[in-house]
Parts: C-alpha cells; structure tokens; sequence
C-alpha cells in the first residue's frame, strides 16, 4: 500500500513537471508578443530584435497606434463592426436553418444537406475572385469594403448548420408534438421554446461568428485593397510585417497584437465553458 | 436618371464654353447652331429625359465637328478647357503619403482649372500596387507609383496609359537615361521616372569591418566578431550582383505591347558557375543572413540595402555607421571579381480612362510629381534619389553620403530593363536552392552547370 | 448545381426518369383537362390562383414571371448573347481616350445567372400548373380553396421551413453555388495575366489547363503538381493524428486524480485557441527566423555556431511546421477528449484493475477505442480542415523555400490551397487556380468519402455499449 501511494506522488510530480513545462512552451511566445510591445521604440528602433527582455520599457508604441499617423483606430472599429454585426446575422441564420433541418421534413430536405455538404468540400479562396466583382457590382468593394465583407460571411454562413442542429436534434420532439396539439404554431414553439433552450449553442454560434473576422486576412485585403480607411486590423497590420515598405514596425506590430487579442482572449475566457460544450457535442455528432 | 441629366448638362456646358471660347466669325454660326440646340435640350430635358438624350447626343456632334473645323482656335483657348469634375486616385508608399498630399495641394493652386477634381492619396506599397491594379484595373490608382519590375506585367494588363506626346519629351530631356529606359517598354516610354536610386551598395559597422573592399574580408570580419551579414541572394534583384560582376548577362527584348520577345542570357557559362559558387560560398558562412531589410535585420555587421534604408542603418550603427561600393569577390577560379547588380528606378504611372479630361489631368499630375522640384522636396523629405538630371546635380544631394556610395556603385552596375515577371519567382526559387542547401559549395561543377543550364532555359522560355 | 443533383439520383436513373415521366404526363393532363383559367397560366404565370381569388401564390408567381422577363431583356440577354466567345469587340483607342471592348468576365458570370434564373423559372412554371391542377380539383370536388390569409399563415405554420431557409437558401446561392459554377468554368478558359478583363478578352480553350498540370514535359506543372500533393496529403495526415495523440495524452494527464488546478492547465492551453491567429502565428514565424529570437538565444549560449534554418530548409522548414501547428491543434483536441474521458463508464477502469492491467494495458484497450470511436466524423473534419490549413502554412512560411525543381512560384512548404492563393493573387493565373480548386474539391471529396464509409460510428451505430 505504502510502495502504491509512492508511486503515485512520483507519478503525479512528474505529471506537474510536464505540465509546468508544457505551459512555460504554450505561454512563451505570448510573453515575448507583450514584452515587444513595450519596448522603447525611440531608444532600440522598432525592428526584430534576438533578445527577448527590453533594455528600456516604454508605452511608445501604444501610443502610437492611437496617435493618428496611422488608422489603427478605424481599423479596429471596422473590424468590430464587422466582428458584431457577423455575430448577430449569422447567429440568427443558423438557428433558422437549423431549426428547419432538425424539426422539419418537406421535399429537398435531404438533397439540400447533401448539396450543402459537397458544396463545403471547394476551398474558399477558389472564389475570390467572382466574390470581388460580384460585390463590385453592388458597389461593396473598396469604400464599402466593411458592409461587403459582412454580407459575404453572413450570406454563406446558413451551411455551418451542423453544430446547432446536432444541439436541436437532441431536445425531444415530444415537446414540441405536445405544443402543437396545444396550438402552437411552428414559429411560436422555435421563438418561444427551441430558442430559450438553446441558450448554450447559441452562445458557442455568437462566440465563434464573433472570433473568425479578427483573423480574416485573405479576402479582406482582397476586397478592401487600396482604401486605406476599409481595411481591418489583419489585412493592415500583416503588412507591418511583410512588407519592406514598413520596417521598424515589429514593436508596433505586437502593440497592435495585444491589443487585438485581449478583448477577444478574454471573451473567450469568459464564455470557455459553451465553447467547450460546442466543440464537444459537434466532434461527436461530427 | 438624374445622372443622365446631369451627363446632358454637362456635355451641353461643355459644348458651350468651348464654342464661347473660340468664337471666330467661321465657328459663329456654328456655334449659334449648337447653343440653341443645346438650350432645347436642356429644356426637354426634364420633361422626356429619351428625347433629351438624343438631343444632348446631337449637340455633341455638332459640338465634335465645330471642334474639328475649329481646332486651331480651340488650342489657343485650351486653358478655358472646363475639365469638369471627377475624383482622381493616387497610390503612393505609406512613407511618402503626407509629402504627396502637400505637393498635390501646391499642384491644386498652381491649376485652378482643375478645380473640379478631388484628389485622394492611398497608402499602397510599389510592390502590391502592379497587383492590386492588375487584380481590377477599373477600381486601381489613377496615378500610382510602383517599382519598375512590373512595367511590362502592368501595360500587358492595360493598367498603364503611354505618356503624353509633350510630357514624353521632357520626361526624356530631363531624366537621366537608366531611368527614361527604364520607363520604356518597346519603343514607347509608359511611365514617369521619379527615383534613381533603386540600387544597392555596402552599409557597414565600422567597428566590425575595418576593410570593405573585398567581400572575404567582410565575411570574415563579421564571423570573428560574431555579427550577421546580410544579403538577399534569393532576390532576382540582389543575385545580379554575382552574376553580372562575374561576366554572365541576361537581358529581354520587349514589344511594344509588353510581350517579352527575345531573351539574351548567358548564365549557363564559365562565369554563371563562378557566382553561383560565390553565392553558395557565402551562404555557407555562419554569418550568413538572407534579408535586405535593415529595419528587419538583427545584430548587424554589414548589410547589402539601398539608400531608402540609410535612415535606419544609421539608427542601426550610430558613430560607426559607413557605407560604400559593393566589395568584389575572389571566384572559385582564383580571379577577383567586382560585384556588380542593378541600378533600377521608382516610376509614376498613369491608368488607361475612359475621359479625355480626367486623362488630361492625371497626365498634369504625373509630370508634376515627377518633376525636378518635386523630386528634390521629395529628397529632403524622405531621402528618395531623384532620377531628374537637374535635381541630382543639386548641392543637398551631392553631400549625401549614402548616395555618393550609390554613385560609386553605380558605374559597376547595369541599368535595369524589363524582365518578365516571372523571372524574379525563378530567381527566388535559384536561391533558395542555395539557401535551402539542394546546391552548396561542395557541390560539383556539373550540379552548379546543370542548375544554371535549367535557370537559363526556363528563362528562355518565358520570352515567346 | 446539375451535377452533384445528377451524382446523387444516379443510383435511382429509373426512378428519376420515371418521376419526370409522371411530370410530364401531369402537366399534359393539366392542360387537356383545365378550363380556360388553368390553359391561360400557361403563359400569364399565376392568372389562374388570381381569378380563382388566390391572390397571395397568384401573384407571387406573376411577379416572378414579370421579373424574369424584366431581367432578361433588359440586363441578361447582351451577356447570354455572348457566353458561347465570351465577347469578340476588343479595347480600342480612340486618340488617347480607352473605350473598352466586351468584358469576357462578366460576360461568364452573368451569362451563368441567365442560365440559372431560365431554369429558375421553369421550376416556376411547373409550380403554377400544379397549383392550378390542385385548385381546380378542389373545386371540382367542392371543397373551398384556403383564403390568403391561410397561405400567408401557412408561412409560420406548416410552410415554416421556407420562411426560414428563404434567406440562408439564396444567400449561399448567390455568394457559393454561382461562385463555384462560375470559377468551375473557368477552368475552361485562357482567363490569365494576359487575357484579363476589361482590357482582354478570355475565351474557351477546353480541357488545356488540365492537360498542363499533369504534363510532365518541359513546361508542364506535373512533377510539381505532384510534389505539393503529397505534401499535401502526408501533412494532413500528420498534423491530425499527432495533434490528436497528444491532446489526447495531454487531457489524461490533467484528468489524472492527484492533478490540482486542472482549470488553469486548461486555460493556458486554450489560449492559442482564443489569440487571433495572424497575431500569434506571426510572432511566432518571427520568433524561429534565421536571425530570430530563437538563434539569438542558442547561439549566444553557445548550442551552436550558425543558425539553424528553421523556415529556410526544406524538410526543416516542414517539421518546424507541424511542431508549431502542435501547439495550435492541441488545446482543441484537449477540449474534446476532457468532456469525452468523462464519459467513460469508471467500473471498466476498476475491473481492469482488479484483472491486474497497467495504465498502459488499460488506456489501450479501453481508453483508445473508445475515443476513436466516438471521435471518428471529428478525425475526418480535423483531417479535411488541415488539407485546406492555409493559416499555418500560409502565416508562417508562405509556402517558401522556393526551390528550382517546382514551377509556378510552389514552395517546398505549399499546400494545395496556399498555391492556388498564390496562384489568384500574385500571378493572377485565375485558369490554372479554377483548376487546382477542382483538384482540391476532388481530393477532400474522395477521401470523405473512402473515410467517411470506414468509419466504425457510420458502419455500426449501436457499436460502444
């Protein structure tokens, strides 16, 4: 017995050492990200540099981002915008179509997964060109950059379905075959029962609708190209990195960075729990 | 239909001033002819905006055949020109936004009979701008700076219009002839040059490299002191410097269209092994870094940059900053070898419109921004080389020590001509082979023929 | 959109001939049976719902039919006219002034949604004569015809589905299928940096394009094609089983009794989760770089003497990949198997211990096949979302290093997708990109499929009991 709970402890130091190292891997290059940011920019230039700590510590570079030389400011609005009005739009789609493919069966129902489904398998950058000029033609390029790229991820997004209908297709139809002889119609039992339900799908929908745009580089900067004022913060600050016309901008760069991932890191802290429960319950249904 | 009328006033007005403005006693009936037309139309023109329509079309001939017997008389009254109204694009780098804005309102009180357009300046880098006006011509720059690399991509594509007949010849007086052949692509010039600075030299660490004359002893100096040597040998840009200080050539023949015709290449010779042995020489060393850009370098002893980086390599250095010609280099045959590369060119071009006028006064901006006092504000702005002969014999500019390098350079180097696009992916891909170590300098004489011989093909082939 | 329609009724060819056989037949009955009202809707869409006081569906259809024909002669048919040269008038000069030709592009795109709205309506028009034969047999037989307000509240009731899928439903048609159709015909044509709208035209060329990327002669894309493939595919492959094995472990380890503060493991992980990826990608791509953080560090404490390649070697540049897209795929993997390993009934545990089996013996004939039961459809998803990974790949190495034996501007490092984006944008070479899509459609379709009906969840639905 005594040899039994031996092991464990050795077992279970070993597990914290593990653990404790793989967390100093995982939270390094954060470390790195914020230490950069608050180097001094007028006393060691705002290039790559081989070391990790700062000489001099400074709020330099955030203040530069709002000092007006550049729109670091419009971009994140824009970006925000975009992030919210997603979420909202996309949310209401997918229950829609959720809804209708769980508890509803008409003619096409399953031809129309399968066409979704296979539609699903072509990449997405195949298109990015007809997007543009498509959008072009509703004049949401450019200067409508922020609508446009709206209308694009709100206008596909009914084929993300999967997740929340798995969710639906567990509450028992019984509930709403009771409603119904009650007299409920179908839109009374989706707006007044199916929906207070599904508080937690909902929630893990909003959050992932909310976190995609943030990280929308490619189409972004292939519809808002040579309009400054449109760009979101992917599309404007990968050009702090990749391009030679904005050397010295990698301090900048990770100012920018966290600026950028604290609200949407502490969003997720904040709601880990559903997402989680999504990801859970969508790996299994599949 | 309000923009249909508003085309109908328009062109009613402008059928009016120009008639007004030439006024001989050949053009006057003419003219009466066309005025009261163009009343009638104005009148029907709310009431059936079709028949308007036509009208307002029948105005613009008659309007078109007074021009055509008047056109003399109208030349003389140019200036009385209403170019009406439009707004006009410009894409610069992002450095240079604020100086572009400045000299674009200096441009707007020197021409107030272009007052009628708004001019809006975007920050989009030389290098994505031949992309992004390839990507939709319509929503590019009216006027857009780009680096000259892209000449032929962007008149294949329609993005660029030929320059005016009188601007091409002062463009061509004016500038030195690099730059005039560098916005030429056939026999026609496409572009305005404004920088002739697009070239490359030595930036070193005093205190690191005490002798920067050959490039064994940089690399040495560099290893000792554990610092980076920075060269871009997977740039087509950069490589040059090898190939064409060690004797090979490669150069294309252009049409007028922007088709590549001809390509003159002698990479796969004697010389072409001995720079490409030089390359893998050097990319064998542990100071090696493959990069060209200053602001991105790290621990730097020495670095191969232009002059648009001097700022920063000064920052970089401080006290021990220096600069001067590209070292030569001692081949794999025992001989010594002058580094050579491009001189190459920063160029304004103006896209193809549908406007005559609109044309007119991008064409008027463009000379302008590319002019010798422009040019030379833009060297006390920004540190940008002028191409403009005048501006480059200018004191401020003779002092600069990064440029005096750069001219020191420049008698080694070759003009830049067009090279299809192409060319600079294929150039990445050589030496990234290198980089990567598919070729190093332990290979044999036959691997590096062999990698020539397939570069100096592929080459071949793109020209048709 | 005929196709995967055709694809998918293929195993049922009689049947479907046999429903459009019943179709005809009905709208010939409808007609040879129908009063006047039902023999006008035959041309006048909807006439008949709206004299038999069927305004709502009388019309809707009406409208539609207006729409149709307002759209086609005064938008559509200049561009269908055109869709068999996709536009002959080229871009002239006229002194210095440009006057633009036919544009090939829009030619195609909206000679496509010419087609489709063609077809639209004769959907529509199937849909007016069955309503019609349904109202008049109705009447016939003396029941009444539902008022409007009915067929406007049938909208929230027994017709809910298409109130709701109304928007999403031509949302993905005009921003997905017509893209994709669009860009599928492509494929057919020169459409590249030298025949490009407006200033070109483009025009048909057949199967060419398909022939060039698999030619293997001198110019032809076929060792390249090849070679990005199998990287491709040997990527995905490993990126998802290792990422999966060592959320896998990583979850067990915080699972373990005896483990405290498993919420704060957690969350550490899942920050790569929550930290946009070009933010973090990006530092890290910065961190490894030949004259980066990393090197600085190593060489400074003497590890060694040059740097190490880490983006810059082939098959350096490889591995670094797959270890960083470790640290980006784990945390999801943790997520999952945390909520599933709870799942697992804990007397299998105890009685496996009582057998006497370690906690290797019991992980592997407990634990594993569990999990990869249950987690089957989410392998498959992970393993066809990391075939289309364009974040990682694209964020850390662009596809680079180039080599001399890849053509088209492929890297060592490129996957399919990160050449076609490429491809659209650097070298607008849109007709060789339409191809390569089509290939990548066909490779994640295939291996769906092959994996999809391999999977034990799919063959054996009761299966883990």
């Amino acid at each position: 017995m005594k040899s039994y709970k031996r092991k464990r402890t050795v077992s279970n130091v070993i597990g914290y050492i593990v653990l404790i190292l793989i967390s100093i891997i995982w939270l390094f290059p954060f470390v790195g990200l914020v230490l950069q940011s608050f180097r001094s920019y007028s006393n060691e230039y705002g290039g790559m540099v081989d070391y990790l700590v700062p000489h001099t510590f400074s709020l330099d570079n955030y203040r530069f981002l709002f000092s007006g030389e550049t729109n670091f400011v419009k971009w994140y609005a824009n970006t925000l915008i975009i992030a919210v009005c997603v979420t909202i739009f996309q949310t209401i789609i997918i229950l829609c179509v959720s809804y209708a493919l769980s508890r509803m069966r008409f003619k096409g129902r399953t031809l129309l997964m399968r066409f979704w489904l296979i539609l699903g398998m072509f990449p997405g950058f195949l298109t990015m060109i007809c997007l543009y000029f498509l959008l072009k033609q509703f004049g949401l390029t450019q200067a409508g950059a922020v609508p446009g790229l709206i209308l694009v991820s709100v206008a596909s997004s009914g084929m993300g379905y999967y997740v929340c209908k798995g969710y639906f297709d567990t509450i028992p139809k019984a509930l709403d075959e009771a409603a119904r002889i009650d007299g409920a119609t179908r839109a009374r039992i989706f707006f007044t029962m199916i929906i207070p339900m599904s508080k937690p799908i909902i929630i893990y929908t909003a959050l992932v609708a909310f976190m995609a745009p943030w990280c929308d580089y490619v189409f972004a900067s292939y519809v808002a190209f040579g309009h400054d004022t449109s760009y979101n913060v992917a599309v404007a600050m990968t050009r702090w990195v990749w391009t030679n016309d904005y050397q010295g901008y990698f301090t900048r760069f990770c100012a920018g960075g966290v600026l950028i991932a604290i609200p949407v890191l502490l969003l997720f802290m904040f709601l880990q729990k559903y997402y989680v429960e999504g990801v859970t319950g969508g790996a299994v249904k599949g | 239909m309000k923009k249909k009328l508003v085309s109908v006033m328009l062109s009613t007005a402008v059928a009016a001033t120009m008639l007004a403005g030439c006024g001989g006693s050949g053009a006057d009936s003419a003219a009466d002819t066309a005025q009261s037309v163009a009343d009638a139309a104005t009148e029907t023109a709310d009431a059936v905006e079709e028949a308007a329509g036509d009208v307002a079309d029948a105005a613009e001939d008659v309007a078109e055949d007074v021009t055509e017997d008047v056109a003399d008389a109208v030349e003389e009254a140019a200036d009385d020109t209403d170019y009406g109204t439009g707004e006009i694009k410009v894409w610069v780098a992002d450095n240079v936004v604020d100086f572009t804005n400045e000299q674009i309102a200096t441009f707007q009180s020197e021409h107030p009979e272009f007052s009628g357009y708004t001019f809006t300046v975007e920050p989009v880098g030389e290098g994505d701008a031949a992309g992004n006006m390839i990507t939709d011509v319509e929503a590019g720059a009216d006027v857009y700076a780009f680096a000259q690399d892209q000449i032929a991509r962007l008149v294949t594509a329609g993005a660029l219009e030929e320059v005016e007949e009188s601007n091409a010849e002062a463009v061509k007086a004016e500038n030195d002839a690099g730059a005039v052949s560098a916005a030429t692509v056939g026999g026609t010039l496409y572009a305005y040059p404004i920088t002739s600075d697009n070239g490359y030299f030595l930036y070193y660490d005093k205190s690191v490299v005490s002798d920067p004359s050959t490039l064994e002893g940089i690399v040495a100096d560099c290893e000792a002191a554990g610092k980076n040597f920075y060269c871009e040998i997977n740039s087509g840009w950069y490589q040059t410097a090898f190939f064409f200080g060690a004797g090979a050539e490669l150069t294309y023949d252009t049409d007028d269209e922007g088709n590549f015709t001809k390509c003159n290449s002698t990479y796969a010779s004697d010389a072409g092994v001995v720079a490409l042995k030089e390359i893998a020489e050097l990319a064998s060393s542990k100071s090696f870094q493959n990069g060209s850009a200053a602001g991105e370098a790290t621990n730097v002893g020495a670095i191969i940059d232009g002059t648009w980086d001097a700022g920063t390599v000064k920052d970089l250095f401080g006290d021990n900053y220096a600069c001067a010609k590209l070292p030569t280099f001692e081949g794999a045959d025992g001989k010594s070898y002058q580094m050579s590369g491009f001189g190459g060119f920063k160029l304004l071009g103006v896209k193809p419109q549908q406007d005559d006028n609109k044309l007119a006064v991008c064409d008027a901006l463009a000379a302008f921004l590319s002019s010798e006092d422009v040019q030379l504000a833009r060297y006390n702005a920004v540190g940008w080389g002028p191409s403009n002969l005048n501006a480059q014999q200018s004191d401020e500019v003779k002092a600069d020590e990064a440029l005096s390098a750069l001219a020191e350079q420049l008698q080694y180097t070759i003009p830049q001509g067009q090279y299809p696009g192409e060319y600079w992916s294929l150039a990445t891909s050589l030496g990234d082979s290198v980089i990567s170590g598919e070729i190093t300098k332990d290979s044999s004489d036959d691997d590096f023929m062999k990698a020539l011989e397939d570069f100096q093909t592929t080459c071949e082939g793109y020209a048709q | 959109m005929g196709g995967d329609a055709n694809n998918k009724k293929k195993s049922g060819a009689s049947l479907f001939f046999e429903a459009i056989g019943n179709g005809f037949k009905e709208i010939g009955v409808t007609f040879a049976q129908g009063d006047i009202k039902t023999k006008l809707s035959f041309i006048i869409l909807g006439l008949g719902p709206i004299l038999r006081g069927q305004f709502v569906i009388g019309i809707a259809l009406l409208l539609c039919e207006v729409l149709f024909f307002w759209f086609m002669f005064g938008f559509g048919w200049q561009y269908l006219s055109k869709i068999t040269t996709l536009g002959t008038i080229a871009t002239k000069k006229v002194k210095r002034k440009t006057v633009y030709g036919d544009n090939s592009f829009l030619i195609l795109l909206f000679g496509i949604l010419c087609v489709f709205a063609i077809i639209a309506l004769i959907t529509i028009w199937y849909i007016n004569i069955k309503e019609n034969r349904k109202e008049e047999l109705a009447l016939k037989s003396g029941k009444k015809l539902p008022t409007n307000g009915d067929a406007l509240r049938s909208l929230l009731d027994k017709n809910f589905d298409k109130t709701l899928l109304a928007l999403p439903v031509t949302g993905v048609f005009v921003f997905t299928v017509l893209p994709i159709v669009f860009m599928i015909l492509v494929a057919f044509t020169n459409y590249d940096k030298n025949h490009q709208s407006p200033t070109n035209l483009f025009t048909w060329v057949g199967l060419e394009n398909f022939k060039n990327l698999v030619s293997f002669s001198k110019n032809g894309l076929g060792p390249t094609f090849v070679q990005v493939l199998l990287w491709t595919l040997i990527w995905a492959f490993l990126a998802t089983f290792i990422d999966y094995f060592l959320g896998l472990a990583v979850a067990i380890l915080i699972n373990k009794k005896g483990i405290k503060f498993k919420k704060l493991w957690r969350t550490i992980l899942v920050m790569t989760i929550a930290v946009p990826q070009f933010v973090s990608l990006l530092y890290v791509m910065k961190m490894f770089a030949n004259d980066g953080l990393i090197n600085g560090y190593l060489k400074k404490w003497g590890f060694i003497q040059s740097y190490i390649p880490f983006w810059t070697d082939p098959m350096l540049a490889r591995i670094t990949i797959i270890v960083v897209n470790i640290w980006i795929g784990i945390p999801y993997m943790m997520l999952i198997a945390t909520g599933l390993l709870m799942n697992i009934p804990e007397d299998l545990y105890e009685s496996a211990k009582i057998d006497g089996a370690n906690g290797w013996q019991m992980f592997r004939s407990i634990t594993l096949p569990y999990m990869l039961f249950v987690t089957g459809p989410f392998l498959l998803t992970q393993y066809t979302g990391n075939l289309n990974n364009f974040n990682v790949i694209y964020l850390l190495t662009q596809g680079k290093p180039q080599s001399m034996n890849l053509a088209e501007r492929a890297g060592n490092t490129d996957l399919l997708v990160t050449w076609l984006y490429k491809m659209t944008v650097t070298d607008t070479n849109y007709k060789m990109a339409a191809v390569l899509g089509i290939v990548v459609f066909i490779v994640t379709a295939v291996v769906s499929l092959v994996v999809y009906n391999m999977l034990p969840s799919v063959r054996d639905e009761e299966g883990f009991q």
